[in-house]
């Protein structure tokens, strides 16, 4: 009853009547908010024809690139011209101008600048965050040069915009490889000095091969290799004796080679490794018996762990480069036979 | 007189029936957004219907896919006269993203029916398709209605 009577009251009232009348939506709701990204505005005078707003946009009729004609005393200015009935807002075309300021604006967008130093360095000092320890000695010889080296994130972090590339920080590196000096340049020669070291240095282990068989389980096996041979060949491809000695170094420092030996006596041409082989490298031929092909063998260690009769060996290589010099340097090899198990 | 009083009736009581040409739904669902509380389509005397032969106004979203091409114009043809179109976000207009290079959308809408009114967009705000109904809607309505067909 008491609602009721309230109910009735409220009714009564004129600001009720008022409302009631003139019910709108709150203009707040209708107006467009200042977050809103809206359809980008062209800036003419700035636009450098780079045409990146155009690559960048999803919209196949959103953007073109226009040219007014030359004038007699002026050339012709390029700009992008909007199409708002293809333009979809995403606001791409502002994100990628790389004008300052932009020829096109759209909501909040900022460019992101690659970093990058303006110095003629060919290397590039990076920090492996797995291997540094965090001692700070990088920081301390970075002095000089001020906010290249910083922590972040309790991490060591080179900012490559500011590093200078003298090669303080690997000096006083108490870890090695902790601090990498990248050579940015000669990538392609690069790769090819790493191909022909490691297979010299696969052609050299399988050269001992009849010696590896003969292993006892817990034996190894050393080679000394003379790096002479390695340096006179990397020269023909590039003649950069650092660039060769600190490729090198970091091979053997990070190579860990598995080696395949064959033992042709012992087959019992049971078959059991052909199927399993998932390159096709081992096959049975009913004159031949179990043949392997050394080019397709992919070192898997499948057949290893396969055959009951142990025709297979796997051995891991290791490499250290004893003297970092050119002329004498050696790389002493280390093989050892695998603990993988056998499967039974 | 009686002109008058139809033209008073036919503006304060809009109906609108949505038409989705196969586009990516955004569109629709501002049209949807326009209908909740917050917006509240029905202050203005705009009723949604779903049935073409209600409608005054229909409204055209999507890039006009392979099977609408013919569907669209019976549907058109089904609106009684007054009729008005209003194309809501770029599919329509343009195809937008979905008008690639060997893709089989029939963009624009135009080719197929007359539009009245266009939103462009992608999607538009509910409140440039309100403002879009209500400028197109009620005079047009209007005026169509005392033109003799």
């Amino acid at each position: 009853m008491s609602s009721v009577i309230w109910y009735l009251y409220e009714f009564a009232r004129k600001s009720w009547a008022e409302k009631f009348t003139a019910a709108k939506t709150d203009s707040e709701i209708m107006e467009v908010p200042s977050r809103f990204r809206d359809f980008p505005e062209v800036r003419k005078e700035y636009c450098i024809a780079c045409g990146a707003c155009t690559a960048a946009c999803p919209a196949p009729m959103a953007i073109k690139l226009v040219r007014t004609s030359d004038s007699a005393h002026e050339d012709g200015i390029t700009y992008p011209v909007i199409n708002n009935r293809g333009c979809i807002r995403c606001g791409f075309c502002a994100e990628v101008c790389p004008t300052d300021p932009k020829t096109l604006l759209c909501g909040e967008n900022h460019l992101i600048r690659e970093e990058f130093t303006i110095l003629p360095v060919d290397k590039m000092f990076v920090i492996d965050d797995y291997l540094c320890i965090r001692c700070k000695k990088c920081l301390k010889a970075c002095s000089e040069v001020a906010g290249a080296i910083s922590e972040v994130d309790k991490k060591m972090v080179i900012d490559q915009s500011k590093c200078i590339g003298c090669g303080e920080c690997i000096k006083n590196c108490p870890v090695k490889g902790a601090v990498k000096g990248i050579y940015i340049n000669n990538v392609e020669e690069q790769k090819e000095i790493i191909n022909m070291v490691v297979d010299t240095l696969e052609a050299r282990i399988e050269a001992d091969q009849d010696k590896i068989k003969k292993l006892a389980p817990e034996e190894v096996y050393k080679i000394d290799y003379p790096i002479d041979d390695l340096v006179k060949k990397a020269r023909e491809i590039i003649p950069n004796d650092e660039l060769i000695r600190d490729s090198i170094e970091k091979i053997t420092d990070r190579l860990k080679m598995r080696i395949l030996t064959w033992d042709d006596e012992k087959c019992t041409n049971c078959r059991l490794c052909t199927s399993e082989c998932p390159s096709g490298a081992i096959t049975y031929d009913k004159e031949k018996g179990v043949q392997r092909n050394p080019d397709k063998c992919l070192k898997c260690s499948i057949c290893y762990q396969t055959c009951p009769f142990g025709v297979a060996g796997l051995y891991v290589a290791r490499f250290l480069l004893s003297d970092t010099s050119l002329k004498d340097g050696v790389i002493q090899i280390t093989l050892k036979p695998s603990q993988l198990p056998i499967r039974s | 007189m009686l002109d008058g009083l139809k033209d008073i009736i036919r503006k304060s009581s809009i109906h609108v029936c949505l038409v989705s040409t196969g586009g990516c739904n955004g569109c629709d669902i501002e049209v949807v957004a326009l209908l909740s509380p917050r917006y509240d389509l029905e202050q203005y005397g705009i009723y949604v219907t779903n049935n073409p032969r209600e409608a005054d106004v229909v409204l055209v979203t999507g890039a006009v896919t392979e099977q609408w091409r013919d569907k669209l114009e019976r549907i058109f043809a089904k609106v009684p006269d007054p009729k008005i179109v209003v194309a809501i976000g770029n599919c329509p207009l343009s195809g937008d993203v979905f008008n690639q290079e060997g893709g089989s959308v029939y963009a624009p809408v135009s080719d197929y029916i007359p539009v009245d009114a266009e939103v462009s967009g992608c999607p538009p705000r509910p409140t440039e398709i309100l403002a879009a109904i209500l400028s197109a809607g009620p005079d047009a309505i209007a005026a169509k209605g005392r033109q003799k067909v």
